[in-house]
């Protein structure tokens, strides 16, 4: 009887539609990196490096920075949990939800809520749970698990989606992508909006500042952050960095990895609740600092894993994976875990246990494909062949200190004698005599077939053993070469060539630059001057034929805007509603390489008016275009806010067939009024 | 002096295909440098280390470096996944080792893969070899990824003739998504067979889309692999290491 994992994947390989899911995500996500890559500020293995070194740093001193991260946090206004485990953890979470009579719940993408069973918990409590990432929702309304941490419905074609859909939501079948999006959007907004509680993950916390930085691209990250009245945030201990330009550095590799975004769409910093001046944002905002192993994890062998930032870029360059996808890799009793892949078979065993999941790291060719692709650069052939050795992983006790993880007895008994052949010379040549005497009894014709227990007989026939091995016929021929100087040519000049550093040359012009990018990523920029800024905003909402606009209120925006709209007939509302197609903000800055707008929260600038209207009219001054993220949040002023929200073009999905489609949750579209140049 | 080098023949080509130490063999007569082979080795204990089998990987290494520490010359492997396992893995297995972590590092140093050595160390470009083309190459994982080992390879397949063409050079065809696993993995492909079958499946389909009858490699592993595969469903390529093309001719 094959083992639960083997199961699965024999499962996974017969599985056409999957195949052909996992093909294309492998062949896109190659192709989406390696030219996002090209549009580093500095080369890919440099900055690569450093992210290492920053992360290693940081897992040195994780106490100590924790200390002061949830010291900051604190102070910043959350309420800061910290679980020890996953009971913990579900207590604290049922204990909010309980305190504010909770009993709909709005969650964006969280590994962690995954990791700790959340979703199965809270529903045994009476407590409903909405999955928002449109991946996610799919996935929950199969009743499934994700099969990847960062597209969770990888596995499924648009026709397993179309049939879903009609079958939970009840409309009519389709393949349409974006009719499906829409669908789900309708569905999912009525639930941002009634729920009790919104759960997010956390990409990272910063402790300089105590605040959280999550990415989404739908919006649904925003909706959930923003919308209810409380907010509980899951982080696993381990996701810190020390400051903004630690936090800068990491935003250039994740969502280049991830998904050969520049950017993510939305990039947010929580620095706390609402401030008594915030027109919008939760009252609350509670922190759960998960361990359920990583200080364990951190003690060990494996500690280099800890560093992972959660991307996904080594399953989609494991060419195991794209063999047998996320779900396939269980325990030994069949449990799913969260975490698949290559980082998955180290992280697995490494917090849940070397007997239940050690057997996962098996499933590795060791080629190298995931080190090459981590962004952090973390050894996974290392660590994987780490776990192998078994009881390395966790400090070791006498008994399993070498015993080797999920290897096939079989295996293990012919590589012992193995072993014992090859330590001395003779026998080892004894034992290579007997096998070409062997092999000439079983051959045909030069080729052995080896039955299908061996492994090997499956796919493939064995080259028949020499019948003489090359230390037999060294002798001799050492003696009938004769040595041929004069054919020696010497080329002693050719040197490796260092890979030429042909990154496009950085734009001059912030402004330009920032069109650029802003335009790649669907939005429209509008240059303006100060006279000219009022007409452009009305000639663009005319076109919407609609005469109502959310807005951030006077001050915030340049005079004479707000009052030139209502001399023409706009009817202008400060909080949102409905029926309201367009919302009218400033911005503190733009980023120039990525097309990125920066928004703080506070008085009289409501976050919700650049999420919840289809279209976003953004007014900024190119004199605040800074040319990268670190530069702009290097601002004093955005610190002292209680939400950034980083803004990089419309909503956006490919959650399903990897097809991209525009507006999910946020906008749909967003207009930048540039002034000055 | 003549130079000389020490020869670790490693044990798939020793046992299996013996042809490739006897092209190895020439290749060095070719440029004049002596080839010695110390009988007491035998295999660098690779498969019990990717096996998470430590104890007896440790042996092994022991028994390589012992082997080969006698003379100060350098060591020479016509593998790639082998001179990484001397390179780097040795000083993984012996990290917390006083004893032989100073012996397994002076043993790294000198340890050179084939082409690399010939290429990088001593300067070869041309050996006046040549060989029936088309060829393809397929870059193995471990000499491409964990060594950097990509362009010597494929510089000294540049400079060999077409046997078939007269004045032409062997022709290299690209190999569509050459740096893919070939699914071998030492015993990953006995452990997982049914992940390797797929993974050979579809280097298999792009060996066949370059429509080369000839594929070059530098890993005996992946050599017998593939040529296994093909062998299995009856398909034409021959599946070669690259120090067989680079003996053949004049």
């Amino acid at each position: 009887m094959p083992s639960p994992f083997q199961q699965q994947i024999q499962h996974a390989i017969k599985n056409e539609s999957l195949q052909s899911a996992l093909d294309k995500n492998a062949a896109n996500r190659a192709r989406a990196r390696e030219s996002a890559y090209q549009s580093l500020s500095e080369p890919f293995e440099t900055l690569r490096q450093r992210a290492h070194r920053v992360r290693e740093d940081i897992m040195g001193d994780l106490p100590t920075l924790l200390s002061t991260f949830i010291d900051n946090a604190e102070a910043g206004g959350f309420t800061v949990h910290r679980a020890a485990d996953t009971i913990e953890a579900q207590g604290i979470i049922l204990n909010i939800c309980r305190e504010h009579r909770g009993t709909l719940v709005a969650k964006s993408k969280s590994m962690v809520s995954e990791e700790i069973e959340l979703n199965p918990f809270l529903e045994s409590k009476g407590v409903r749970v909405v999955e928002t990432d449109l991946g996610e929702y799919i996935v929950q309304l199969r009743d499934e698990r994700p099969s990847h941490i960062i597209t969770p419905a990888v596995h499924l074609q648009r026709s397993d989606v179309g049939k879903t859909f009609q079958e939970k939501l009840g409309i009519p079948y389709t393949e349409n992508v974006s009719t499906l999006t829409n669908a789900a959007r309708k569905q999912l907004r009525d639930t941002f909006l009634k729920a009790d509680i919104g759960i997010s993950g956390v990409n990272f916390g910063i402790a300089r500042s105590g605040s959280l930085c999550i990415v989404t691209n739908e919006g649904n990250g925003r909706m959930v952050t923003s919308l209810p009245p409380v907010h509980i945030a899951l982080m696993g201990q381990e996701r810190l960095v020390r400051d903004l330009n630690d936090l800068a550095l990491m935003l250039s590799l994740l969502p280049r990895s991830a998904t050969g975004q520049k950017m993510t769409v939305y990039t947010q910093i929580l620095n706390g609740p609402r401030l008594s001046t915030d027109p919008d944002q939760p009252q609350e905002r509670h922190l759960i600092i998960l361990d359920n192993g990583r200080s364990a994890l951190r003690d060990s062998s494996l500690r280099e894993a800890l560093l992972c930032i959660r991307c996904g870029a080594c399953l989609n360059a494991c060419p195991v994976f794209q063999e047998i996808g996320g779900h396939a890799y269980v325990g030994n009793r069949g449990k799913h875990t969260p975490y698949p892949g290559p980082i998955g078979s180290i992280v697995s065993p490494g917090l849940f246990g070397q007997k239940t999941f050690g057997h996962l790291a098996q499933a590795s060719t060791l080629c190298e494909a995931c080190y090459e692709a981590c962004p952090v650069k973390i050894d996974l052939p290392k660590l994987l062949l780490r776990v192998r050795a078994g009881g390395l992983a966790i400090p070791p006790t006498a008994k399993d200190r070498h015993t080797p993880a999920g290897l096939n007895p079989l295996t293990k008994l012919t590589l012992r004698v193995f072993t014992w052949l090859s330590k001395k010379g003779s026998r080892f040549h004894f034992a290579q005599k007997a096998l070409g005497k062997l092999g000439s009894l079983i051959s045909l014709k030069g080729w052995i077939r080896m039955p299908d227990f061996t492994g090997w007989g499956i796919s493939k026939d064995l080259l028949q053993p020499a019948k003489k091995p090359f230390r037999d016929l060294f002798p001799s021929l050492q003696k009938e070469l004769t040595i041929e100087n004069e054919k020696f040519k010497k080329a002693g000049d050719w040197k490796k060539q260092p890979r030429p550093d042909d990154y496009p040359q950085v734009l001059q012009n912030t402004t330009d630059q920032f069109r650029q990018e802003l335009e790649k990523l669907g939005g429209h920029f509008i240059p303006c001057s100060p006279h000219t800024l009022p007409e452009r905003i009305f000639e663009c909402i005319k076109e919407q034929d609609t005469q109502k606009i959310f807005s951030w209120k006077a001050p915030s925006l340049l005079p004479g805007v707000l009052s030139f709209l209502q001399e023409h007939g706009i009817n202008i509302v400060h909080q949102s509603d409905p029926e309201i197609k367009i919302g009218l903000t400033g911005a503190q800055a733009g980023i120039a390489e990525t097309g990125t707008l920066l928004l703080t929260s506070g008085k009289d600038r409501p976050a919700t008016a650049s999420l919840l209207p289809p279209l976003h009219l953004a007014v900024l001054d190119a004199k605040d275009i800074h040319r990268t993220l670190s530069s702009a949040l290097g601002d004093p002023a955005v610190t002292k806010t209680s939400t950034i929200n980083l803004i990089s073009g419309p909503s956006r999905t490919a959650d399903i067939e990897m097809t991209l489609d525009i507006g999910v949750h946020g906008p749909r579209e967003v207009f930048v009024f540039c002034l000055g140049q | 002096m003549r130079k000389s080098i020490q020869l670790f023949i490693t044990c798939l080509p020793d046992t299996f295909r013996p042809s490739i130490g006897k092209a190895v063999l020439n290749v060095f007569a070719k440029i004049g440098i002596e080839v010695n082979f110390p009988l007491e080795q035998t295999c660098c204990g690779q498969p019990a280390f990717n096996a998470g089998m430590r104890r007896q990987a440790r042996k092994l290494a022991i028994h390589t470096i012992q082997s080969f520490e006698k003379s100060y010359d350098p060591i020479i492997l016509p593998s790639g996944s082998c001179t990484a396992m001397l390179r780097k893995n040795y000083l993984e297995l012996f990290k917390n080792d006083p004893e032989w972590l100073p012996r397994a590092q002076r043993i790294a140093q000198r340890t050179y893969e084939f082409t690399e050595y010939l290429v990088d160390k001593i300067g070869v470009r041309e050996l006046g070899s040549s060989y029936p083309g088309p060829v393809t190459y397929h870059p193995s994982c471990h000499l491409h990824r964990s060594l950097g080992i990509e362009k010597q390879p494929l510089l000294l397949l540049s400079h060999v003739k077409d046997s078939t063409k007269p004045d032409q050079n062997l022709e290299i065809k690209d190999l569509p998504n050459a740096e893919e696993c070939c699914g071998f993995g030492g015993v990953f492909s006995v452990e997982q067979p049914h992940i390797s079958k797929e993974m050979l499946q579809r280097k298999i389909n792009h060996i066949q889309e370059t429509q080369a009858p000839t594929v070059v490699t530098a890993d005996t592993g992946c050599l017998l692999h593939i040529a296994g595969g093909l062998h299995r469903q009856g398909k034409k390529p021959r599946v070669v290491h690259i120090a067989e093309v680079l003996s053949s001719g004049s």
